[in-house]
């Protein structure tokens, strides 16, 4: 008796690849706001005007991430 | 005494180090490690097609293995998988031999040896290219290039940036630098986890053979033989799955989120005609 033929592998990574991107993601994200806001406010002398407004873009980031990731999961 | 040796042993510098210099540009151990990379490649992709016959050896076998597991993979990721097909491919290929190049005896361990700060300090001849920030951010930079392009080429320069924009459009001075933290941020993470993965594996071997190098590193480097692998394939995957995101954002740009469900639900239950038996 022939065997059933396999289903294609699916063309996503696997969860556990997600995941380990989504964390890393969401810190390096933090990481670059804070980081261009600290880099701002050094060349301009405005401590700490920018690197308030790039933490609080750097969350806002990795929120966005969080939800790109999810919808794209649940697309699938 | 010992503990001279023990320090000697774990010496395992952050940055590529040094061999040689030709005029500004140095000469790293780490690019030994990818020029060796590179050539093992291609002489098993020379030999492989000279050789190869319909009804492969073993030898065949065992190099078709990760090309067809990949292939698999890929094909199933968006219609348009034959574009950047070669692209993951060689970048699973390329990373899997620099990260099992590691673990072949001789490397990271022969070395010149030279001076520093009174102590001797051996630089190794060979180090993984994949142990080197530089090697990862350059294989991250060519991915995020990639994701870009295939991300233009959708759906046009004024429709990519349109997906940064966001909508609402009078939203746009927020979203803008948010979105593009969160676009550099795959960047990142891309090559910060190669490089933080394949390193600290480099550290774990170097401390546990100064610690104990009888028997006890051969389950470590059992482990970094695993590692290296998933490492390969995380990073392959990912660079995979940003491109088919962008070529399925811009597929569906014209639709709105009411016909993307109803597109999902049709997909979930077909109709009669559709799940018909040929």
């Amino acid at each position: 008796m022939a065997r059933e033929p396999k289903p294609p592998p699916p063309g996503r990574p696997p969860n556990w690849a997600l995941g380990m991107d989504l964390g890393i993601r969401l810190g390096v994200s933090v990481a670059i706001g804070l980081g261009g806001g600290l880099l701002l406010d050094n060349w301009l002398g405005t401590i700490p005007l920018f690197t308030l407004i790039g933490m609080v873009l750097g969350i806002g980031a990795a929120m966005v991430t969080i939800w790109n990731v999810a919808r794209n999961a649940m697309r699938r | 005494m010992a503990e001279e040796e023990g320090e000697s042993l774990i010496h395992v510098a952050i940055e590529a180090e040094e061999l040689f210099g030709i005029g500004p540009l140095s000469f790293t151990n780490s690019m030994v490690g990818a020029l060796l990379t590179s050539v093992l490649l291609g002489l098993a992709a020379w030999y492989i097609t000279r050789r190869s016959s319909l009804v492969p050896g073993r030898l065949q076998s065992a190099f078709e293995l990760p090309v067809e597991l990949m292939t698999g993979i890929i094909s199933g990721s968006s219609s348009r998988w034959r574009g950047y097909a070669s692209l993951i491919l060689g970048f699973f290929l390329m990373i899997l031999v620099a990260n099992w190049i590691g673990l072949l005896p001789g490397v990271g361990t022969i070395g010149i040896a030279h001076i520093e700060d009174g102590h001797e300090v051996i630089v190794p001849i060979v180090r993984p290219a994949s142990a080197d920030l530089n090697f990862t951010l350059g294989l991250a930079i060519v991915a995020f290039v990639m994701f870009v392009y295939w991300g233009i080429k959708a759906n046009g320069a004024g429709g990519y940036l349109k997906e940064l924009v966001g909508e609402p459009r009078y939203m746009a001075p927020l979203m803008f630098p948010i979105n593009l933290i969160s676009e550099f941020s795959r960047l990142i993470s891309l090559s910060m986890r190669l490089f933080g993965n394949v390193f600290a594996g480099e550290v774990l071997l170097a401390t546990m053979i100064a610690l104990a190098p009888i028997l006890i590193p051969a389950v470590f480097l059992g482990l970094e033989v695993l590692f290296g692998f998933v490492q390969a394939l995380v990073f392959a995957l990912l660079a995979m799955t940003y491109i088919a995101t962008a070529i399925a954002e811009h597929q569906t740009a014209g639709h709105d989120d009411d016909q993307g469900e109803a597109d999902a639900a049709h997909a979930d239950h077909p109709t009669a005609a559709e799940a018909a038996p040929v």
